[in-house]
């Protein structure tokens, strides 16, 4: 098993309280960048780390630190993104629930070098008892000085607040987190103006994901060089991988990207394989926006070559032969699981978070899911397959924020690659009713093409 | 007005206009006129804010600016894109745009009822003019439609939720013309609604305007529910002396006879309120609602109006004609002596 940076300590005992956080080296990174280092400096060590963000998208969270305007006289934000909303994805909240003194840390730090006086963390609805738990964390770290005014005698003030969504997906959306945040309806913003320009009340603001500011700590500590050390080419460092689905051990690991994807779910170390000894159908590696793969492509890339846990490796191929990492939200699906029937609760999800501020998310989102629910209940036709493509096809990239493209991708990938399941669904009415397509050729071994 | 500074360079379809840096792709293409300017749903250039929601203006660009040529990876919203000098856009002469538009027609006409024949709306309606241009003869959707409750929302406007196509424009009016918006968006995503809280009427001097910048029959006026097809009535610049100081006082009459059907605000080429003094001209209810007799206004003359509307003009250039089904009923006989409008008269001939 590799090195653990974030959940190293996250089972010592009573970790959640102030004492034994600090006891444990807890707050030494703060000590470190607010002491002796510039808010520059820091940002240049996460540039060098190659930290990418963990929310999902995976854009390098140096280089969004550095697009922050710094207008004279007006305040600036960071904004921890918690509303973990993605089906399959639960790697925030472990970390928020078990270690909460972590994300503080990491805040404190980010705050500085971004010059956030005050920051919050923009908590999913659900969530209700972390809420508890993260006020008790940063009423301690306040009692502590390290947070209020003058931490630690730097002359740096600091105060973070915890805001609760009313449980929407949308909310997830940077621009929909900020409308929310400002008591607003979760609608995204039309992009430009970035967020690094014009977030929160039209100040320049920094959105990243609860996983990434946590992420920041060991890098202080370490140094970026250090952190980059760890993974393979671009996936540096340590990912919070939640695994669900048909596994024997399914919940959150803390992987350093150099495993491979067979590895991660049939080895006792992770996953440790297919519950009840069944065989590996399909996954959706990265939470249920990510396009599905078959068990064959998900182990093996197109080229042949063996499929590692990373940002590269999931994607190789683009979307015609690979997925991406997303969020991690990493679900398996056995022999059993019938793969109409999961793209029609997924288009069911979407359908139901979709905003309806523009057209082709609103209606065509309702459109997919009520022609999955038909195919699925065995009154499908074939046509009603190529027209969902086309749906989808006029869905993605023709919407404001990206949950247009969420909802687009994993009924395309579905039938892309497990278009006969859709057509047996269509051709064997009765049956489909009572009976599953099984495993059928989705693990057998892909031709590679052979090179010259 | 100061000279405009006119210092950026784009193309669009390959015609070359300087604008005003900060322009939008949308305006710089108005500029141009003609086939070129994209259609407009929910954007409003009255309307701060308004617009990049129903997707009917996207565009291709095919080079980013002159610093950086790179073509944007998606189509964009030309309402709230600005042009950078050097920009070169591609509507009508795009691959991709005309295909994502009926995209996006099609997507707003899913859960549209199709009443025009009993719609107010009808020969002023956006969607119907975007459909006719941009979209597709026919439907691929065989759910059923989407219902929403009915709702009354006072004695001058007439909601019709099931014609909405959520463009935000009435919640912009109410936000930036009346003092207290007491309407707007309730739920989300398809089941989004348009709604009073509590059913709550919608009573201020400025609500009318709603109706004039709804793009479909979702708003109409109750004074005029019924009462007559807009393309019968003749419409007639008109102005008064009103009392009102946010009230500009000039409006269209739209009379049959020397009976005032109707009184709205005056409208441009683009179906949007006309600017006087660079404020637009809005007009408070007692103008719209209230003063329905020729002797209430000095009339100007007949309104010059954009022909842009699909029934004004009655182009139905390049429309698909529904297939004749005779044949196949008759088991392959020619109909002789049934009613054959398609092939004999010239009534419905392409022109």
């Amino acid at each position: 098993m590799g090195r653990k940076l974030l959940l190293d300590k996250a089972h010592v005992e009573n970790i959640r309280t102030y004492d034994v956080y600090r006891r444990e080296g807890g707050y030494r990174s703060v000590e470190k960048a607010l002491k002796s280092m510039s808010p520059d400096a820091i940002v240049e060590e996460v540039k060098k780390s190659g930290l990418r963000g963990r929310g999902g998208a995976g854009f390098p969270t140096g280089m969004k630190w550095t697009f922050i305007a710094k207008p004279e006289g007006v305040p600036r934000h960071l904004v921890v993104n918690a509303d973990e909303s993605e089906p399959g994805t639960f790697k925030d909240r472990y970390l928020m629930e078990f270690i909460p003194h972590l994300l503080i840390e990491g805040m404190i730090v980010s705050s500085f070098a971004l010059g956030s006086n005050v920051s919050y963390i923009y908590i999913r609805g659900e969530y209700a008892w972390i809420v508890d738990i993260l006020e008790q964390a940063i009423a301690e770290a306040k009692q502590n000085g390290f947070l209020g005014k003058n931490i630690l005698g730097t002359g740096f003030d600091c105060e973070i607040y915890v805001q609760r969504g009313a449980g929407a997906y949308i909310c997830g959306e940077e621009t929909a987190l900020i409308e929310s945040l400002e008591g607003k309806r979760g609608n995204p913003r039309i992009k430009p103006p970035f967020p690094a320009i014009k977030g929160a009340w039209e100040r320049p603001t920094v959105v990243n994901n609860v996983e990434t500011i946590a992420a920041v700590v060991p890098i202080i500590n370490e140094g970026g060089d250090e952190y980059a050390k760890i993974g393979i080419g671009k996936s540096t460092g340590t990912k919070l991988i939640s695994a669900c689905g048909n596994i024997n051990k399914p919940g959150v690991y803390e992987i350093d990207m150099t495993i491979s994807v067979e590895e991660f779910i049939f080895s006792d170390d992770w996953c440790g394989g297919i519950k009840n000894g069944k065989r590996l159908k399909a996954c959706i590696p990265g939470g249920s926006s990510v396009p599905i793969l078959p068990a064959n492509l998900l182990l093996t890339t197109a080229k042949g070559e063996k499929r590692l846990m990373n940002y590269e490796s999931l994607s190789d191929g683009g979307f015609a032969t690979g997925s991406m990492m997303g969020s991690g939200g990493f679900i398996v699906l056995d022999e059993d699981q019938c793969v109409v029937r999961n793209t029609y609760s997924l288009a069911r999800f979407y359908r139901h978070e979709s905003c309806g501020q523009c057209s082709p998310c609103r209606e065509g989102t309702g459109w997919m899911e009520k022609i999955l629910w038909k195919i699925e209940t065995g009154n499908g036709k074939i046509s009603d397959i190529d027209l969902l493509w086309d749906i989808q096809r006029k869905i993605e990239g023709n919407t404001i924020c990206p949950l247009g493209d969420a909802a687009a991708w994993p009924v395309a990938a579905a039938i892309r690659h497990f278009r006969d399941e859709f057509e047996w669904h269509v051709l064997n009415a009765d049956e489909c009713l009572n009976k599953n397509y099984g495993l059928a050729h989705y693990a057998d071994p892909i031709a590679v093409p052979q090179t010259v | 007005m100061a000279e405009e500074i006119k210092n950026i360079k784009v193309t669009i379809d390959n015609i070359s206009i300087e604008v005003a840096p900060g322009t939008t792709i949308l305006h710089a293409a108005r500029q141009i006129g003609g086939e070129v300017t994209p259609p407009a749903m929910c954007y409003y250039s009255k309307l701060q804010g308004s617009g990049g929601k129903c997707r009917s203006c996207l565009v291709e660009v095919s080079k980013g600016s002159e610093k950086d040529p790179r073509p944007m990876p998606k189509l964009v919203a030309s309402c709230r894109t600005t042009v950078m000098d050097g920009m070169e856009v591609k509507n009508i002469t795009s691959e991709k745009v005309p295909e994502a538009r009926a995209g996006v027609v099609e997507f707003l006409l899913l859960n549209h009822p199709l009443d025009c024949p009993i719609c107010d709306q009808a020969g002023e309606c956006h969607l119907q003019d975007l459909g006719y241009n941009h979209g597709k003869a026919g439907t691929r959707y065989e759910f059923k439609r989407r219902t929403f409750e009915k709702e009354d929302i006072g004695p001058y406007i007439q909601l019709h939720m099931t014609r909405c196509i959520l463009c935000y424009r009435c919640t912009y009016v109410a936000d930036q013309l009346t003092e207290k918006r007491v309407h707007g968006i309730l739920e989300r995503g398809d089941h989004a609604e348009i709604s009073t809280y509590i059913s709550k009427a919608i009573d201020n001097d400025f609500s009318g305007n709603m109706i004039d910048v709804c793009p479909v029959g979702a708003l109409t006026d109750k004074t005029f529910r019924f009462k007559n097809r807009v393309w019968f009535t003749k419409p007639v610049d008109a102005h008064r002396d009103c009392n009102n100081p946010k009230c500009c006082g000039k409006t269209t009459l739209w009379l049959r006879g020397d009976d005032v059907y109707r009184v709205t605000a005056r409208k441009d080429e683009w179906g949007e309120v006309k600017s006087y003094d660079g404020k637009p001209g809005w007009i408070c209810n007692t103008c719209r609602f209230d003063k329905k007799k020729t002797s209430d206004w000095v009339i100007e003359g007949p309104t010059v109006i954009n022909r842009h509307s699909v029934i004004s003009q009655g182009h139905y250039d390049g429309l698909v004609m529904p297939q004749e089904t005779i044949e196949k009923v008759l088991n392959g006989r020619k109909p002789k002596l049934l009613m054959d409008i398609h092939d004999v008269s010239d009534v419905n001939k392409n022109k």
